[in-house]
């Protein structure tokens, strides 16, 4: 078999094939064919939605969205009724943020851990591990929101309010944490009127810092000392941010949490309601579940060569990780673990089971108060679509910087 | 661009549901629903004394009953009837897309539900107004003493707008949690993450007797009612021979009540009243509402008069009817139909 005979010279070619046996053209047939079929179908619905919308008089526009809402938000004190619809979307939107960013930490951080445990040399970690992961794998995320809510909360140990647990900071009269089953308070740094001498400084610690990783790496790259960019960069900003705070006479003071005298809210501190842990704590360890999993493919994907050379020269079982499976193993991870984050995302829309206020519980509100369900419902996918392109965006950036250079 | 389609298919699927009959105009629903032989019903299931289903799928409430009502009017026979319960955010989307013929889920009769949601309400069969529970140890009578409070509501109702409307124009601070359904709020204000619950006082009527008869704490309801409620079936917009046909079914069981006439009663009348004669369809008057002319015979002997309604479903709660709005309007109460002649 040679190439001569599989590829007839290119005049004959175009005499000879009639096109609908030519793959150029059967090509850009079968794709104008797809877009004519997509877009038709999309035309046909669409215009069967503003027909029939049209026949039950319902209005098309969204106006609706600049009209005020007229109910409070749970958990928003700062939320007037009179805000309009826009300003809802807001706030769904920063609660469903709250909620997904948390939940991303939490799963990345247990994820890892649970990860790295599955693999362990010891039976017993590995166990737990697989245990951990076949729970909270196999549950849909609904349920365990759900029993979250229901088990620590509702039917939970925390008592009311009214009488709430309070522990103290380490012997002082402050409240550190007051625990029962509506809100939890914790502290929270509160800004003084020089605040913004401080947030000068602040960035300047922050150039400061990306000056001595810099001068770090150049160091290591130079003489070949380990250049500890991370510890170095870190410590520099924590010492000229801390002595910030410290020249500038305190930037922040703290605020701690106080139930009032009625005992039906918090005062000061920095408060959590039942529906934003359920949905947080739940939503992240569902979905570490999952990172783990992805953790430890990847991690065995990378070659047994490079632990037994980390061996051969003396690492320890922790510096074998961090320096070399770990920065392989997670340049693997990183694409699904990113599906991943943008499955939690998504799954906060299950906070309603909690009535976590985030933007689908607010937008089925605002439906069933008279806003029209077509112009709402195509707001709140607008905004999951904002929240998956940004994410999948800024860490396809990420991926793509710590990708390896294949030639 | 990928996921811009996908999102725009979803949309465009939103628009299917909505595009059910596209041919709208020349047919009537009560025709597709005489040739169906069915009457689709959309109700509420997890409200005592209203809307409820037992463990063996059988629907029952007051509501339920006035679903039997239409179709034992329009069919001939109260069992034809399919009831799809619904949340309260998604009854309307149902009733828009012919989903369901026929909306009787306690839902109030507002003037923008009334315009833009396309829903047309018809005769109120139950006058309610909303009103506040709490726990009877905690001594709140007033609404100033739930400053503060943590007030449990479901999420997309009217209930919501009137808290928020009467508490604000009062400068009473509060903080409402909403619940999808009632399933869910109950634990949560029993366990008391909620310092109340409001919702129409019949609702609370009906959860205060099921609490209290399951060995829960006591409960009050507040004396004062911040609302107008009027619950009543709801049939979409421009589909008037439908709506006729729904109204006068209901009505017939306030007209039965007027008269004196019960399910045992009706079917035998032997009187000589012109007006009950073509009430009972007798020498075969037919106003041409599209119902048989014998179908208020049918209403009232297969499932009763309001009165009988009532005391089946209403009585149990807790709600008297002598005396409150839902009275007959000879005895001082709103109950008031136009003749039938």
């Amino acid at each position: 078999m040679s190439q001569t005979t599989l590829e007839p010279p290119p005049d004959v070619e175009s005499e000879q094939i009639a096109w609908y046996r030519n793959v150029e053209t059967l090509r850009i047939v079968g794709q104008v064919a797809a877009v004519v079929l997509v877009v038709g179908l999309l035309f046909w619905l669409f215009n069967n939605l503003l027909t029939n919308l049209n026949r039950l008089n319902i209005n098309t526009d969204f106006g609706f969205l600049s009209r005020p809402t007229n109910f409070q938000i749970s958990f928003d004190e700062g939320f007037d009724p009179r805000s309009s619809v826009w300003q809802m979307v807001l706030v769904g939107i920063k609660n469903t943020f709250l909620a997904g960013i948390v939940g991303i930490i939490i799963a990345s951080i247990v994820g890892l851990v649970i990860g790295i445990a599955r693999l362990s040399s010891n039976w017993l970690v590995s166990r737990l591990a697989t245990i951990y992961v076949e729970a909270f794998r196999n549950i849909p995320p609904l349920v365990i929101i759900i029993f979250f809510g229901f088990a620590i909360f509702t039917f939970g140990p925390f008592p009311v309010l009214e009488e709430a647990t309070q522990i103290s900071w380490f012997g002082s009269d402050n409240t550190a944490l007051v625990l029962s089953n509506r809100v939890w308070g914790v502290p929270s740094l509160i800004a003084e009127d020089n605040v913004g001498i401080f947030w000068a400084i602040f960035v300047f610690a922050i150039v400061a810092a990306v000056g001595v990783a810099i001068y770090r790496t150049r160091l290591s790259d130079r003489t070949g000392v380990l250049h500890h960019r991370v510890r170095w960069a870190l410590g520099t900003f924590a010492i000229i941010a801390l002595a910030g705070h410290f020249i500038v006479g305190g930037a922040f003071s703290a605020s701690w949490p106080v139930v009032s005298e009625n005992g039906r809210r918090i005062d000061n501190g920095f408060v959590l309601n039942f529906g934003y842990i359920s949905t947080t704590v739940a939503l992240g360890l569902y979905t570490a579940s999952h990172v783990a999993e992805i953790i430890r493919g990847s991690i065995l994907a990378v070659p047994k060569g490079q632990s037994e050379a980390a061996n051969a020269i003396a690492l320890r079982a922790f510096q074998r990780y961090r320096y070399i499976v770990l920065p392989q193993a997670l340049r693997i991870a990183l694409p699904p673990t990113i599906n991943q984050y943008l499955n939690l995302i998504k799954n906060t829309s299950l906070g309603i089971a909690v009535s976590y206020a985030e933007i689908t519980l607010l937008t089925k509100t605002s439906i069933g108060n008279g806003r029209p369900a077509p112009q709402s419902i195509a707001v709140l996918m607008a905004v999951y679509l904002l929240f998956s392109l940004t994410i999948s965006f800024l860490l396809n950036i990420y991926n793509r910087r710590i990708q390896l250079v294949e030639r | 661009m990928k996921r811009l389609m996908i999102g725009l298919v979803a949309l465009a699927m939103i628009a299917t549901a909505c595009g059910g009959d596209d041919d709208g105009g020349g047919t009537s629903l009560l025709d597709t629903v005489i040739e169906r032989d069915e009457v689709i019903c959309g109700g509420n299931e997890t409200l005592p004394g209203f809307g409820v289903v037992d463990d063996a799928g059988n629907f029952s409430g007051f509501d339920i009953d006035f679903c039997r009502v239409v179709a034992a009017g329009v069919l001939g026979d109260s069992s034809k009837v399919r009831f799809v319960p619904l949340t309260a955010e998604a009854r309307f989307t149902a009733l828009q897309s012919g989903e369901i013929d026929l909306l009787i889920r306690n839902t109030t009769w507002t003037a923008t539900r009334d315009g833009q949601e396309g829903a047309n309400f018809l005769f109120t069969t139950f006058y309610d107004g909303q009103g506040l529970m709490v726990p009877a140890s905690t001594g709140f009578t007033t609404l100033e003493d739930l400053a503060d409070a943590n007030i449990c509501v479901l999420t997309g109702t009217t209930t919501e707008l009137n808290l928020t409307a009467v508490f604000n124009a009062r400068g009473i601070p509060f903080n409402p949690v909403q619940f999808e359904d009632n399933t869910q709020l109950r634990p949560a204000y029993e366990a008391g993450q909620c310092n109340a619950w409001t919702s129409d006082a019949s609702q609370l009527a009906a959860f205060k007797a099921t609490i209290e008869g399951e060995g829960g704490d006591e409960q009050f309801i507040m004396a004062e009612i911040i609302s107008k409620e009027p619950l009543g079936p709801v049939v979409a917009d421009g589909d008037t021979a439908w709506a006729q046909a729904v109204e006068w079914s209901v009505m017939a069981t306030v007209q039965a009540w007027e008269f004196g006439l019960d399910s045992g009663s009706i079917g035998s009348y032997s009187g000589t009243s012109p007006n009950i004669l073509n009430f009972i369809g007798d020498g075969g008057f037919n106003p041409t509402l599209g119902l048989p002319s014998d179908f208020a015979v049918q209403v009232v002997s297969q499932v009763g008069n309001y009165e009988e309604i009532y005391n089946r479903n209403i009585i149990p709660i807790g709600l008297q009817l002598t005396g409150s709005p839902n009275d007959l309007w000879t005895n001082g109460g709103l109950m008031y139909v136009p003749p039938y002649r």
